[in-house]
């Protein structure tokens, strides 16, 4: 199927919501990797990211009728969901917090690490990104939504606005103040010289 | 003065670094600006060189993390719940209809019957009436009793629809020719004779005056100013035949 014939985001949600299956079964697997990934990334464990993903589609099937195309897409839809059902989780259980060393998170991740070779400067790659994994871990729960959104899902300020339901420039700030933090937080891990500020 | 034409400095630079590796950015003249001004500012290289290292690392970190996904038992759990949900809506419908059909037969049976009622022929007296209807119906001349049950001898058989027609139908040839309340009158101006055979029955109260209009003897009758009966209606609505339901039998059937 190419890519002008695919049916939208809410054409799909119309169909699931007269009985088809298939249409939900089509939106499941098109938006669910990214929210899955987003639950990941800011809960920071792989048991709560699934229990996310669920929640995010049981409503979405239970309740399909209060999303309202005219506030925003069903993507940002589906964040919101899943951005509250994180905060629930977190208020239930003050234990869920996100650590480096926690062997159940991103347990996908060492999976890719192990049982393949890497060449020298994949290694460097992959020993970056994990150090930046922790590192994002690290951050306040709102810079790592804008993080997880704009950086690695390659989001617009503008589509992770509508999906955090907040100002752009709020978005922007955000991600700029996290960067920063990143940035100390890789120098220090790589024990390199910090550049210092206009005037400092 | 546009964004292009601000001078590019080291202060500048800072503020926009963090944007510079955004697909937003990549090819604008601001961009070009700041990386020119990076190539003689060993400060701004080295932090260029910073961001887009990190910028290095997100690429791979996305790239590690974009075969991620939920577990296949996620999709087959919301599977079955969707199932489940559509079987609900389903016979929450079913339910629905049959309540939607229930309502309008009660409300098609209230209809009819207050049509019928409204539609019989105004009563302009007790007194005047019945001789009037009288010498038009021989029947209604008959010794009335208390239960009025003049004319029972005249009437076929009803197989009218509802149990209790059926009832009222074996009541009456059981004590056909006796003093009965089970008897069918036909109404003076009756015009559907097959009425008696496959009219509904329908049982109201009514005024006791009213039932001058169907050429009963008003005077005859006890009680307070109403009186239970059952009619016989033709298809087109229009009461065939009465009976009159005495206090006993009514608050039996209530019971």
């Amino acid at each position: 199927m190419t890519k002008a014939t695919e049916p939208t985001d809410e054409s799909l949600l119309a169909r699931m919501i007269a009985g088809d299956e298939e249409a939900f079964t089509l939106l499941y697997r098109r938006r669910q990797p990214a929210i899955y990934r987003f639950a990941l990334r800011v809960g920071g464990n792989a048991a709560l990211a699934e229990d996310v993903a669920q929640e995010v589609f049981m409503a979405l099937i239970r309740d399909a009728g209060r999303f309202d195309a005219a506030r925003g897409t069903l993507a940002g839809f589906l964040y919101g969901i899943a951005r509250n059902h994180l905060r629930k989780r977190w208020e239930q259980d003050q234990r869920v917090v996100p650590l480096a060393n926690d062997p159940d998170s991103l347990p996908m991740l060492q999976r890719h690490v192990s049982g393949s070779v890497w060449a020298s400067d994949e290694l460097v790659a992959h020993d970056a990104a994990e150090r930046l994994r922790q590192a994002i871990a690290t951050l306040p729960e709102n810079y790592r939504e804008v993080v997880a959104l704009c950086e690695l899902e390659e989001m617009s300020y503008e589509e992770a606005s509508a999906a955090l339901d907040c100002p752009v420039g709020t978005v922007r700030s955000r991600l700029h103040r996290a960067r920063a933090l990143l940035m100390e937080k890789l120098r220090e891990g790589h024990g390199t010289r910090h550049v210092p500020a206009v005037g400092e | 003065m546009s964004e292009k034409d601000i001078p590019m400095n080291c202060a500048r630079f800072d503020e926009i670094l963090p944007d510079l590796g955004r697909p937003e950015c990549r090819g604008t003249p601001l961009r070009e600006s700041a990386l020119a001004h990076a190539d003689s500012c060993s400060r701004c290289a080295q932090l260029l060189a910073e961001v887009e290292s990190l910028d290095r690392a997100f690429r791979a970190l996305a790239a590690e993390e974009s075969g991620l996904r939920a577990p296949e038992r996620v999709e087959a759990n919301l599977l079955q719940e969707f199932r489940r949900e559509k079987a609900a809506v389903s016979r929450s419908g079913i339910r629905w209809q049959a309540a939607v059909g229930i309502a309008a037969a009660v409300l098609l049976a209230v209809g009819v019957s207050v049509h019928h009622w409204m539609t019989r022929p105004p009563a302009t007296g007790p007194a005047t009436q019945i001789p009037a209807v009288g010498s038009a119906s021989p029947q209604a001349q008959q010794p009335a009793g208390p239960s009025a049950q003049v004319g029972a001898h005249a009437q076929p058989p009803i197989s009218a629809a509802p149990e209790e027609a059926g009832r009222t139908v074996k009541s009456a040839r059981s004590t056909e020719q006796s003093v009965s309340e089970d008897a069918f009158t036909p109404l003076p101006y009756a015009d559907d004779p097959t009425a008696l055979d496959d009219g509904a029955v329908v049982r109201v109260v009514m005024p006791r005056a009213a039932l001058a209009s169907f050429g009963l003897p008003v005077a005859a009758m006890e009680g307070d100013g109403t009186v239970r009966a059952d009619l016989v209606v033709s298809e087109d609505g229009t009461p065939q035949a009465i009976r009159l339901i005495s206090q006993d039998e009514a608050s039996g059937s209530l019971r």
